[in-house]
């Protein structure tokens, strides 16, 4: 033992080889070292919920920066650390991750891209909303302006994902989300999208509510086009449903009773309240003119074209303030069309026969009432009444076989006169016009079936020199 | 330390040889040893970088120096005396043949 102190003191020459081996070792292996750490630091982290981590290694001691969202997160985080072989001490500059009050997440959609903003509760979050709002926008450029904050009411992921749903929906418009109350704004994409919107956001999630909803629909259009050339009648646009499409669809084959109607129709939602109960009265309006288009958007309904003479213009408008929903705004911009050329008695009785050949004077059943459906007609013999006026002519009304002669006779009489008294309304002289009742007794066509009862239910003008 | 071991084992079985060699040689050695004041005041010296490093006090990269430094300095004295006793032992089994 004596000899160790001995040999010792003579130990010392060893020690400047030893420091140059120890100053090589310091130099090429502390930069490895440091990486090495680093590497085995960050992968202790791996199941550690952090948003900006950072990780610094001098020597054996170990910066560790990063927002933790929660306190035990945090603690956790900064032991997981810790207890990596090799690491001497951990610096912890480790914070909380800032509280958002109130805590606001938006969606916002304009003409190319659609960006999420605000703040999302959990990185994990965060990437689910990238991901959901990808898959369900298609291909539309989505950009994340998200920051990660606490104070997240909960279920939100349930509300945000919800949200993202509605704007695809969307045109353009924003959609926000403040504490639990859910803000929207803009144009929906489709007729029928402000409803759909409304419609999903009564499956929020307990809780949240909708503080204001300002969706707007683009206009709902319906529009009708009367072509004198083509005889034709075209419907564009969109009707409620099929009842109202089957219940336009009639009114306009009954009104234009000569026009081929093309119905172009198509069902959606969105339609404003008392579509029908506008629509069916403007399309009767539309059949009074000589050419003329009917726009219905939202509800404002626009008519124009030209009537047949000076007073249908007036019953025209008379009828439409007469039967038009109230909280609907109508303009109408009814010009008379001019003069046809006069024509001699002959080419007056084609002229009637023509038309009456192309439609009849509708009745209510076993009344002495025209069915408002035939003022298109009637415009028409007017007009033609107009081209002839040194005629005098004869209001020939007659029934079918069914029910007792003097029935018959008497509303055939009744139907005749009323015929007249309408022509006379219209502004033509009554002593050009005599109506005469012939109740079945001349019949044309056989009354063993019901088309030819039809067909002698009829009212004749006999032009009569 | 078992982390400095793994990573560096090259250089402290380097600093064990060194030892081992230095104590072979400095048995038989007949040059000038250190003196008993110095060996004391170095020995404080190392007692007081020992006490550095267990308290952690010195930051960041010179702070492994240091550890390193110890490590080597504690397997090259582990390694002279290794080397001193083995020479003597075998100096000893000699001189009676002789």
């Amino acid at each position: 033992m004596h000899g160790l102190f001995r040999w010792s003191s003579k130990w010392w020459p060893g020690v400047i080889p030893l420091a140059v081996f120890w100053a090589i070792a310091a130099w090429s292996n502390t930069a490895p070292l440091e990486s090495d750490l680093a590497e085995r630091s960050t992968a202790a982290l791996k199941d550690s919920v952090l948003d900006k981590t950072r990780i610094e290694v001098a020597g054996r001691d170990v910066t560790f920066a990063a927002d933790a969202f929660s306190e035990d997160g945090r603690h956790s985080a900064v032991a997981s650390v810790e207890a990596v072989p090799g690491v001497r001490l951990v610096n912890d500059e480790t914070r909380l991750v800032p509280e958002a009050k109130p805590f606001v997440w938006s969606a916002e959609r304009d003409v190319v891209r659609v960006t999420l903003g605000g703040s999302s509760p959990l990185p994990a979050s965060k990437g689910k909303l990238m991901e959901a709002a990808r898959a369900s926008l298609g291909g539309v450029e989505v950009v994340d302006q998200m920051n990660l904050s606490r104070g997240a009411p909960p279920r939100f992921d349930n509300a945000a994902l919800l949200l993202l749903d509605q704007v695809g929906k969307l045109k353009d418009g924003k959609i926000t989300l403040s504490d639990t109350k859910v803000s929207l704004s803009g144009m929906a994409r489709d007729l029928g999208g402000r409803e759909a919107i409304a419609a999903a956001l009564k499956n929020l999630p307990e809780g949240f509510s909708v503080a204001d909803n300002a969706i707007k629909a683009p206009p709902y259009i319906f529009q009708a086009y009367k072509d004198p050339v083509a005889v034709t009648v075209t419907l564009t646009g969109y009707v409620p449903d099929n009842n109202v499409h089957a219940a336009v669809a009639t009114a306009a084959t009954r009104k234009f009773f000569s026009e081929k109607v093309v119905d172009n129709l198509k069902a959606s939602v969105g339609a404003p309240t008392g579509f029908a109960n506008a629509v069916v009265p403007a399309l009767g309006a539309l059949s009074r003119l000589s050419t003329g288009t009917l726009v219905v958007s939202d509800r404002e309904v626009k008519l124009s074209g030209d009537a047949f003479y000076d007073a249908a213009a007036g019953q025209i408008r008379a009828a439409l303030a007469k039967d038009f929903p109230k909280d609907w705004q109508l303009k109408a911009d009814i010009s008379v069309k001019p003069a046809a050329a006069p024509v001699d008695a002959t080419v007056c009785q084609q002229l009637f026969t023509d038309l009456l050949a192309k439609g009849k004077i509708r009745f209510e059943s076993g009344r002495a009432t025209i069915d408002p459906d035939s003022a298109g007609l009637l415009d028409r013999l007017i007009e033609t009444a107009l081209r002839c006026p040194n005629t005098n002519i004869e209001i020939a009304g007659h029934t079918d076989g069914d029910g007792e002669d003097a029935f018959n006779q008497a509303l055939s009489e009744k139907r005749a006169q009323a015929v007249m008294d309408y022509l006379v309304k219209a502004g033509l002289p009554v002593d050009r016009f005599t109506a005469v009742g012939y109740g079945s007794t001349q019949p044309i066509a056989g009354n063993d079936t019901d088309e030819g009862k039809a067909q002698n239910r009829r009212i004749d003008f006999v032009v009569k020199e | 330390m078992a982390y400095l071991v793994t990573f560096q084992w090259g250089w402290l079985l380097a600093s064990l040889l060194l030892g081992l060699a230095m104590g072979w040689i400095a048995v038989v050695h007949r040059g000038q040893g250190v003196s008993k004041v110095t060996a004391r005041w170095l020995s404080v010296l190392v007692a007081g970088l020992i006490a550095a490093a267990l308290a952690h006090v010195v930051p960041g990269r010179p702070g492994y120096w240091l550890d390193l430094g110890l490590v080597m300095f504690a397997l090259y004295l582990a390694g002279c005396t290794v080397g001193s006793w083995l020479r003597d032992w075998v100096l000893s089994r000699h001189a009676p043949a002789a």
